[in-house]
């Protein structure tokens, strides 16, 4: 088979060839970001352990548990320690800057939770100082917040009675080993806004919205959740225990049926750039009818002018795939940071690559091989008689 | 001048039909990705404006952007019903005002999985407010002191146990369903009920917002600013509209944030497989191209004649894809309001808008597609063209 006719069809319409994997290109990036998007929907669930229960209210996610659950929780076989959490929901500088704030307990959260890594700071400040916080990688570097400087935070369910905003103390800035979480979040002490309510410095709702459970080692969390189900039936607030991946799935099928979105603009995507490679083959295989004869009144085989074609396109799309895998790569941590707290877990896996890899070999084949049948089974003859 | 008829590019695009259906495809789907991305934003504002009332105000606590955020006492909330004079009485001399709480509610979906749905504890006034906007489509209203609901229409597809005669428990409390309702807005995707019933059942003493109705003559943005430094009760005040519109934003700036993206990305695929096209048609075309410029045809026409049969690919392209669109029209979907947490269902809606940019969108890709080839085109000299043809 001569392989440099591959080359030397592909270089002949220099513009055609670079539109062409121009387009493939984009398209292949649109749709490993795409893809990329619906992954990290799932971050949270993927990377969840199984020795992290989340115990919330059965009636709606804004009802809080009153504070004497905690000592019911930790009394519980096979709880080896408790955290409170509650979403704070404020704002920095203005509603529309928006990253999650959390109030936990620090030394019991950081103890189940041995993904953070606290890579600038100091922890031990974390866990001592009433008014100190943690903060995201990513929300870190987007505001330019360093160790040691202050975070106005301007609450909205819970207020300060001066109107004044609260101020929390960088004391570290925390990574994460994997996505469990995301790193926009901010932690600080949930005693300082307990005491605060308590103090009347500060008015909204009592309780902690969720606690979470970190189990002994061996104990089967199904158990332990029906257990504490079962404790609280009664009231005064039923809750619901889940398992740490079944409470981030939650929020994931909250959003709606965005995989389903995606993967459907995906399938434009597709079309549009299949059609489209399809046509450039069509029409560079009309062109080189004619040669094609030739090469048969040469004697070359029907497979060997089958593979000339089939060659040309494999090679158009495996070069703009490529061009597009390599885009999605080298972009996707900028394209992470502009989607920011939306999809914390942005991320280009070697999956989403490798599929995007097949994808493009198979647009090839596909689009190279429709021309390649047709100059297969034509005769040199009729290829000069109406050749072009 | 002498344009080249139209006629020849449209019996050009006809004899070489599987090139002109591959490309009028390839763009119609670009252009349906497009159209379809903003029919969701559309149908998804369209709720909350259609809802959004200007003659009713809603009154929250200061610093709070949403009704979940928001809370008042009891005392501070009869202050707010009673005591403003910019809104408008009853026949028989009561403020049109009312108090409701809200709160998400974690129910079950039909097809499985929870979600978090609006419910809304009202007082009796609140239905008199309401008595144009709502309509009980099955069943009768609640009546007040009971533990009775009535469902939001987009729930009873959606929701487990939202038919009339089915029982929903919130907490610890069962309330029964004895009405649907529809109602433009956003109320269809909520659960109501009577406001001191589900603050028992909730555990909530606190109201979440005030709402009245506006006086005809009232001057907005004075009472806006007197409630703001109100001695007793300070509060934010907002037109319901107004209020509704702030709720939209995040969602309706991400949809129009990812069309826009989608559209220059797509689209500039769409211009290459355009160009692509109409150079192989100038290829295949040259001697003809030397003919016209035999026949006296200037550049500029042969430039012309060019650009518009790339338009006609363009636009028949944005046709596909507007019929591609069409069906959505109508289909509902559900997503959560990221800040209030709750379940909003809203239809895909083809508004004109829709239609204006997918067709805007077409000319501009066909144009710009043939802009090089065109360009090529014109450049040519007769002798050169009937040589390489």
């Amino acid at each position: 088979m001569p392989i440099r006719l591959i080359f030397r069809n592909l270089v002949r319409h220099k513009l055609r060839t670079a539109l062409t994997v121009g387009s493939l290109a984009i398209a292949v990036f649109l749709l490993c970001v795409l893809r990329a998007l619906v992954v990290s929907l799932d971050a949270g669930v993927r990377n969840s352990t199984s020795d992290r229960l989340i115990v919330q209210s059965a009636v709606s996610l804004f009802v809080n548990l009153p504070a004497s659950y905690v000592g019911k929780l930790k009394a519980v076989e096979g709880v080896d320690s408790v955290a409170r959490l509650q979403w704070f929901g404020g704002y920095y500088q203005d509603p529309s800057s928006f990253f999650g704030q959390f109030g936990v307990d620090p030394e019991k959260f950081l103890g189940m939770y041995p993904e953070f890594k606290i890579v600038e700071g100091s922890r031990e400040r974390f866990l001592t100082e009433r008014t100190a916080c943690i903060i995201g990688r990513q929300t870190a570097d987007r505001y330019g917040f360093k160790v040691g400087d202050t975070v106005p935070i301007i609450g909205t369910i819970f207020q300060r009675l001066d109107g004044s905003p609260w101020e929390f103390q960088v004391a570290g800035i925390y990574e994460l080993e994997s996505i469990v979480w995301d790193e926009t979040t901010i932690f600080f002490p949930f005693e300082y806004l307990e005491e605060s309510l308590k103090g009347g410095a500060a008015s909204g709702p009592p309780g902690s919205g969720v606690i979470y459970i970190h189990l002994a080692e061996g104990v089967n969390p199904v158990n332990i959740a029906a257990e504490v189900d079962g404790l609280f039936e009664n009231g005064p607030q039923r809750v619901q225990t889940t398992t740490e991946a079944e409470f981030n799935a939650q929020f994931v099928s909250m959003v709606g049926n965005i995989p389903f979105f995606v993967t459907t603009i995906g399938g434009g995507v597709l079309a549009a750039i299949l059609l489209a490679v399809i046509n450039t083959m069509l029409l560079a295989g009309r062109e080189q009818r004619h040669d094609m004869g030739v090469l048969k009144a040469l004697g070359f085989s029907d497979w060997a002018v089958f593979g000339v074609m089939l060659g040309q396109g494999v090679l158009l799309c495996v070069v703009g795939g490529g061009l597009g895998i390599g885009l999605a790569q080298l972009s996707s941590p900028e394209i992470a940071k502009l989607l920011g707290t939306m999809f914390p877990g942005f991320e280009m896996t070697s999956e989403i690559l490798t599929n995007a890899c097949t994808l493009s070999l198979g647009i090839g084949l596909l689009s190279g091989a429709l021309p390649a049948a047709a100059t297969r089974k034509l005769l040199a003859v009729d290829a000069f008689r109406r050749g072009a | 001048m002498q344009l080249v008829p139209f006629s020849y590019n449209l019996r050009s695009l006809l004899v070489r039909r599987s090139t002109t259906l591959l490309t009028v495809v390839s763009i119609g789907a670009t252009v349906a990705v497009i159209s379809g991305v903003q029919a969701l934003q559309q149908g998804f504002v369209t709720i909350f404006e259609k809802g959004g009332r200007t003659d009713v105000a809603v009154f929250l606590r200061p610093g709070a952007t949403t009704e979940n955020q928001s809370g008042f006492t009891r005392s501070s909330a009869d202050i707010l019903l009673k005591s403003i004079p910019e809104i408008a009485l009853t026949d028989d001399g009561r403020p049109m005002s009312s108090a409701e709480n809200y709160m998400a509610v974690r129910l079950f979906k039909i097809g499985g999985g929870e979600t978090n749905v609006p419910v809304r504890g009202v007082q009796p006034m609140t239905m008199t407010i309401r008595a144009d906007d709502l309509q009980i489509l099955e069943g009768r209203t609640f009546q007040p002191g009971a533990d009775e609901i009535i469902v939001g229409e987009n729930l009873t597809r959606r929701i487990r146990g939202c038919q009339v005669g089915e029982v929903i428990r919130l907490n610890t409390v069962p309330f029964t369903v004895v009405g649907t309702f529809t109602d433009e807005g956003t109320f269809s995707s909520e659960i109501w009920g009577d406001l001191e019933r589900m603050g028992d059942a909730l555990q909530r003493s606190v109201y979440n917002r005030v709402i009245g109705v506006l006086r005809p003559d009232v001057d907005v943005p004075a009472l806006i600013e007197a409630q703001e430094n109100h001695p007793q009760v300070p509060a934010k005040v907002m037109t319901e509209a107004d209020y509704l519109i702030s709720q939209t934003g995040v969602i309706s700036a991400t949809l129009l944030g990812l069309g826009a993206f989608l559209a220059v990305i797509m689209g500039i695929a769409a211009v290459f497989t355009t160009t692509t096209t109409m150079q192989a048609a100038l290829a295949a075309r040259t001697h003809e191209i030397g003919i016209l410029a035999c026949l006296g045809f200037r550049p500029i026409s042969i430039l012309l004649s060019f650009l518009f049969e790339s338009l006609v690919l363009g636009v028949l392209g944005g046709l596909v894809g507007i019929l591609l669109t069409l069906p959505l029209n109508g289909i509902e979907t559900g997503t959560t309001n990221m800040i209030t947490f709750t379940e909003v269902a809203f239809a895909f809606r083809i508004t004109p808008q829709v239609l204006g940019t997918a067709i805007v969108f077409s000319i501009m890709l066909g144009l710009l597609g043939g802009a090089i080839p065109a360009f090529r085109a014109a450049r040519m000299t007769a002798v050169e063209a009937l040589r390489r043809g």
